[in-house]
């Protein structure tokens, strides 16, 4: 066994993220490990890595127990990490990129010769060529991804995790690495690929490892097992809360969303969008992480150039920017609530009213009405049960899950029509993520559209009269009814059409 | 970029330690010229409150006040505001200008004299900051710039085309006194600038307190991103809180030539350094308006103690600049010291 | 006559240029530096403190350089080890060395305004008079030693920057510090002792200012040129030749006005040329950039 994790156990303030976690690779194995966002497969991998300590359990190489103090240690034992985001220097050369800190010299110089000529090397023998005096900002993805894993094996690493790679490619560029992949294998490398698409599983990999709530639910063989097992393993077996799901509404369109498009360095991210979403139900758009979906809510937010059209009510809004459009009557719950959604040292009160601090109930006269704001978000703290002693306090000292229920609540009473909500209860505690799914179902039965966005696809189907997949930057299907369960949907999702 | 401290108690701490600790390092560089720093202290005290001090640390607060809260309105947003210098001369000349050859009665040329100094003050720093929002140069460097060509510019036309042949010095001629500023309303020991710098500071302090603009610029300074996706358009913000400031250094410089100096003298706006002083009075304030307040009158009292212990000790007053600095330093060193609790 | 101008020129951008290359450092290091004009009148004040002290220019260059360094070292703690923010403390600094500097000149020397001392002389020029009029060559001839380091520096600081591992390190760590930290480099500990580094180079840069082409120390001498060398690292991309050219025409500007001067243009309006075109190059590189912009769209 090249590689053995044997009971890693991880707590952060009191919450297990890896419980009793034992992982196996071989040499010249190519292992999965999934799981959905939160199972704890990035914990494993970070300890792994020695970016973070087990509480509990061993890491052994080739049989002998080893101890990392930080990454350097990891990489000294052979051990490589490709990350989703790229540790990279866009304005330095490839070889530049590569040698860094382990320059080939000659006398006090760096000798590029000699560091061109082991880039080429390092190429050839593993099957990665790339050209070494390119500037890495100019380098495609794919080929950046290439850099990342070079870097990797310049370090003589034996065992290489690669963190969701495909996240960014495109199907060639995935091809291409897929390639790569078993060539590092034939050759007796061990590779650990972390990921959440299943034909890629499928299509690659040896042995798997599912992941779910901090536990290995599931420890399969590639050859003997099948999508649906996989599926089971990953979601378990708990079927979502059946939630009484309203008829579709014939109104009209609130959103509606017409050949939407987004290009970004070259690449489409956004391909020829188009959907509506009526007033009195909650639409879900699932999807792989980087097919495009926080690209297409920016670009119906205003937040990011994009051609085709986007109307509200019936009235076009494409050219206007994000405070008409929001005038217009768009809420916007964004994704990341500390970079976007709060200032985390204005008080509680103050995040409540900013947006709508221009509206008659917070300000008369450009003068802010102070008692009215402070009772305002008194309420609301109330009513979303936020657990601050006072809505005085910096909204940075609440926990995640209260800071959540304060952007929700801020955007539930601006009292627009339409609800955009990205990633609802990412990194919130299991008693709000009940408490916001029930606030957005009551909101939906007041009568207003809802357009959901989450990688959680439980939360999904908890909460969505229809689903939208994301794939590669398109809608490729549309389900409601009997259609909205977790195989159909996660079908869709990896790719769908190639599954039927 | 200011760091914001999460309540009004731990700042305090912070301004006091800072303080504490340049009184500190400033009594080692007295010392280290064989002075007595106990002794250069207790004048510095004396001088800033006894005898005529209190008069004249309030005639002092009211440039230090209208510079401090220039640069604080614009740290508030997010702006560092170096041009301070530049925008009070060409809002000082603005005024000298319309108060010296605009044919219109004596008051009515004070208040126009006023308006302009407000208006091409405010210009002046607006300027930056379209360079800023449309070719990228960043506005610290924009409107420091800015200021050594409004000190040739002012200088060269004070020394010439505007000069006032009969005097010895590069100035102007002086301001008819129906122009000017009363240096005392109803034999009260108050001054019409004084006046005039107070209502100013009421009207910051509420507009940030209560102001829903004030609020708008708050936001934008603690998350810019969150400013702009809850709708501020962030490029005529920006746009309007730089004419806002340089409208008040502007305003100062009015009020120097229109209430005090009464014509325009080449050097004579810059030579107290009150745009430095008010941009280290609203750094230790954190940029809080009414924090600044306080600092910039703690600081026009110590550069008063300044002078009055210059004249009993022969020590230099700028020694008081060096303890400006040095509570700077400690301030932005502050969080090193107390993070590793 | 183009020989004078030209040999003007080189006399006048010596010291920016010295204190644009330890900005360049700091960029390349990133650490945004704005305390140049700071260190540069310490440099210049410490330099000719000490030359009156021991009459020897040689000690005066030196301790002009180690007491900046010392100088430096609130920023190389503060904002490259301990995240301090480096504006507030470049500001500080700034206003620490005028104020120090004037406090220090009145304390020591009962001076105001400007020191001057026999013992104060400037640094030996290297001249061959037989060649003073060759031109070109008379130009380039007849500096002293600070100019033609600065020259020296400017190759030394680019074969360091891409030639050398601790300069591909360097570079690495100003771009993004995350990953030279995660490849294993030690990134505050770079970040130091580039600070402290270029803190001596504004010594070096002071040292000129003071004991170039005068032998003097004036209130606040620096008069705008460290800001000016701010700019030049921006104008320069923080590349040794883009800044030296800058510098260059920086030079060229302000002798250009010293010449127009002498013409009878009074010197106030020749004084602002260095930051108009400093303010111009600016503009030129904005609107430039921006038309690249349009275009890629």
């Amino acid at each position: 066994m090249l590689l053995q994790m044997k009971g890693i156990t991880k707590r952060f303030d009191g919450v297990v993220a890896n419980d009793e976690i034992s992982l196996s690779v071989n040499s010249g194995e190519i292992h999965a490990l999934m799981g959905e966002n939160g199972a704890g497969k990035s914990t494993l991998m970070n300890i792994l890595y020695g970016l973070l300590k087990p509480d509990a359990g061993e890491i052994l190489v080739d049989g002998k127990v080893m101890d990392f103090a930080s990454p350097l240690g990891a990489i000294a034992a052979g051990i490589g990490m490709v990350h989703q985001t790229f540790r990279q220097f866009p304005d330095l050369t490839v070889w530049e990129n590569l040698v860094f800190q382990n320059e080939p010299r000659q006398g006090p110089f760096v000798s590029a010769d000699a560091a061109r000529d082991f880039v080429r090397h390092l190429g050839t023998r593993h099957g990665l060529e790339i050209d070494p005096d390119s500037r890495v900002r100019d380098l495609a993805v794919g080929i950046r991804q290439r850099l990342e894993i070079l870097k990797a094996l310049s370090r003589e690493a034996r065992i290489l995790i690669l963190d969701e790679p495909t996240a960014v490619l495109t199907p060639q560029e995935r091809d291409g690495l897929f390639a790569a992949m078993r060539e590092l294998a034939s050759k007796g490398m061990a590779l650990v690929l972390v990921t959440h698409k299943i034909p890629e599983v499928i299509a690659i990999t040896d042995q798997i490892t599912v992941m779910r709530d901090g536990r290995v639910s599931g420890t399969l063989v590639t050859r003997e097992t099948n999508e649906a097992e996989i599926i089971k393993a990953m979601v378990g077996r708990n079927v979502p809360p059946t939630v009484a799901t309203k008829v579709t509404s014939d109104a009209s369109p609130m959103l509606s969303v017409k050949d939407l498009s987004v290009r970004k360095g070259g690449v489409t991210v956004v391909d020829n969008v188009s959907f509506d979403v009526r007033p009195g139900e909650i639409v879900g758009i699932a999807g792989v992480s980087g097919n495009g979906q926080p690209q297409l809510i920016s670009a119906v937010m205003g937040l990011e150039p994009a051609t085709g059209a986007v109307g509200i009510g019936g009235h076009d809004i494409s050219k206007l920017p994000i405070a008409r459009r929001r005038a217009a009557g768009i809420s916007y719950v964004p994704e990341d609530r500390h970079l976007t959604g709060t200032a985390p040292a204005a008080s509680i009160a103050e995040n409540i009213v900013f947006g709508s601090h221009r509206t008659a109930a917070a300000s008369s006269r450009g003068f802010l009405r102070k008692d009215a704001i402070r009772a305002q978000a008194r309420k609301l703290i109330d009513r979303f049960r936020v657990k601050a002693a006072s809505e005085q306090l910096p909204i940075g000292s609440l926990s995640g899950g209260n800071m959540q229920k304060v952007v929700i609540a801020r955007e539930v009473e601006h009292g627009s029509p339409l609800i955009i909500v990205e990633e609802p209860t990412r990194g919130v505690d299991v008693g709000a993520i009940e408490f916001i799914h029930q606030t957005l179902i009551a909101e939906r039965d007041k009568g207003r559209a809802i357009l959901v966005v989450s990688s959680d696809l439980t939360e999904l189907l908890a909460l969505s009269d229809r689903i939208l997949v994301m794939f590669e930057g398109r809608i490729n299907a549309s389900l409601s009814g009997s259609d909205m369960n977790e195989d159909t949907v996660g079908r869709w999702m990896m790719g769908g059409a190639e599954n039927r | 970029m200011i760091a914001v401290a999460f309540d009004a108690k731990s700042r305090l701490a912070a301004i006091l330690f800072s303080i504490a600790a340049a009184v500190v390092l400033g009594g080692l560089v007295v010392g280290l010229t064989g002075a007595n720093p106990i002794s250069v202290y207790l004048e510095i005290a004396k001088g800033a409150v006894l005898g005529r001090g209190l008069d004249e640390t309030l005639a002092r607060s009211v440039p230090l006040v209208g510079m401090a809260l220039a640069a604080a309105i614009a740290l508030r947003a997010g702006l560092v505001n170096l041009g301070g210098d530049g925008q009070m001369l060409i809002g000082g000349l603005a005024a000298a200008l319309v108060a010296l050859y605009l044919p219109v009665p004596g008051a009515a040329r004070a208040v126009l004299a006023l308006a302009a100094a407000i208006c091409a003050g405010g210009l002046y720093a607006w300027l930056a900051a379209i360079l800023q929002l449309s070719l990228g140069i960043p506005f610290l460097i924009a409107s420091l710039l800015f200021s050594y060509i409004a000190r040739g510019l002012t200088s060269y036309l004070v020394r010439y085309p505007l000069r006032d042949p009969a005097t010895g010095m590069p100035e102007t001629y002086r301001v008819a006194s129906g122009a000017r500023l009363p240096a005392h309303i109803l034999d009260l020991p108050v001054s019409m600038a004084m006046v005039i710098m107070t209502l100013v500071a009421v009207v910051i302090v509420v507009n940030d307190r209560s102001g829903v603009n004030g609020f708008e610029w708050r936001m934008t300074g603690l998350n810019a991103r969150f400013a702009q996706y809850s709708g501020v358009d962030l490029s005529r913000q920006t746009q309007r809180v730089a004419f806002l400031s340089g409208a008040l250094a502007g305003l100062v410089g009015a009020l120097l030539i229109l209430g005090q100096q009464y014509r325009f003298t080449d050097g004579a706006l810059l030579a107290p350094g009150y745009t430095w002083s008010g941009l280290m009075a609203a750094v230790l304030a954190m940029a809080s308006p009414i924090a600044t307040i306080v600092t910039s009158v703690f600081f026009a009292a110590l550069q008063v103690g300044g002078f009055s212990m210059e004249r009993a000790l022969g020590l230099p007053a700028v020694l008081t600049w060096v303890l400006q600095a040095l509570i700077i330093l400690c301030l932005a060193a502050r969080p090193i010291l107390f993070r590793k609790r | 006559m183009l020989n004078m101008l030209l040999s003007q020129v080189l006399d006048l951008m010596t010291p920016v240029l010295l204190a644009a290359m330890a900005g360049a450092l700091c960029e390349r290091a990133g650490v945004f530096n704005i305390a140049l004009e700071g260190k540069m009148l310490v440099g210049a004040f410490v330099a000719v403190a000490t030359s009156v002290a021991f009459g020897s220019p040689v000690l005066a260059v030196l301790s002009a350089v180690l007491c900046t360094a010392i100088f430096a070292s609130p920023l190389a703690l503060g904002g490259a080890r301990l995240g301090g923010d480096p504006i507030v403390i470049g500001i500080g600094l700034n206003l620490l060395a005028s104020g120090l500097t004037t406090y220090l000149l009145g304390a020591i020397f009962g001076v105001t305004g400007t020191l001057v001392d026999p013992a104060v002389t400037a640094l030996p020029r290297f001249g061959v008079a037989a060649l003073a009029d060759v031109p070109v060559v008379g130009a380039i001839l007849g500096h002293n030693v600070l100019v033609y380091l600065s020259w020296l520096l400017v190759l030394v600081f680019n074969i360091y920057l891409f030639r050398t591992p601790w300069g591909l390190r360097l570079r690495g760590i100003g771009e993004v510090p995350s990953a030279a930290a995660a490849m294993g480099a030690n990134v505050s500990r770079y970040q130091t002792a580039i600070v402290v580094l270029a803190g001596g180079l504004c010594g070096l840069a002071g040292a000129q200012l003071a004991l170039g082409s005068v032998a003097l120390f004036a209130e606040n001498m620096t008069a705008g040129r460290g800001w000016i060398a701010v700019v030049a690292v921006m104008l320069g991309r923080a590349h040794p030749l883009g800044i030296a050219l800058a510098c260059l025409g920086f030079g060229l500007a302000d002798a250009v006005g010293l010449r127009l001067q002498g013409q009878g243009l009074p010197n106030q309006i020749t004084d602002i040329a260095p930051y108009a075109i400093t303010l111009l190059a600016m503009i030129g590189l904005g609107l430039r950039g921006m038309k690249k912009k349009m275009k890629s769209v």
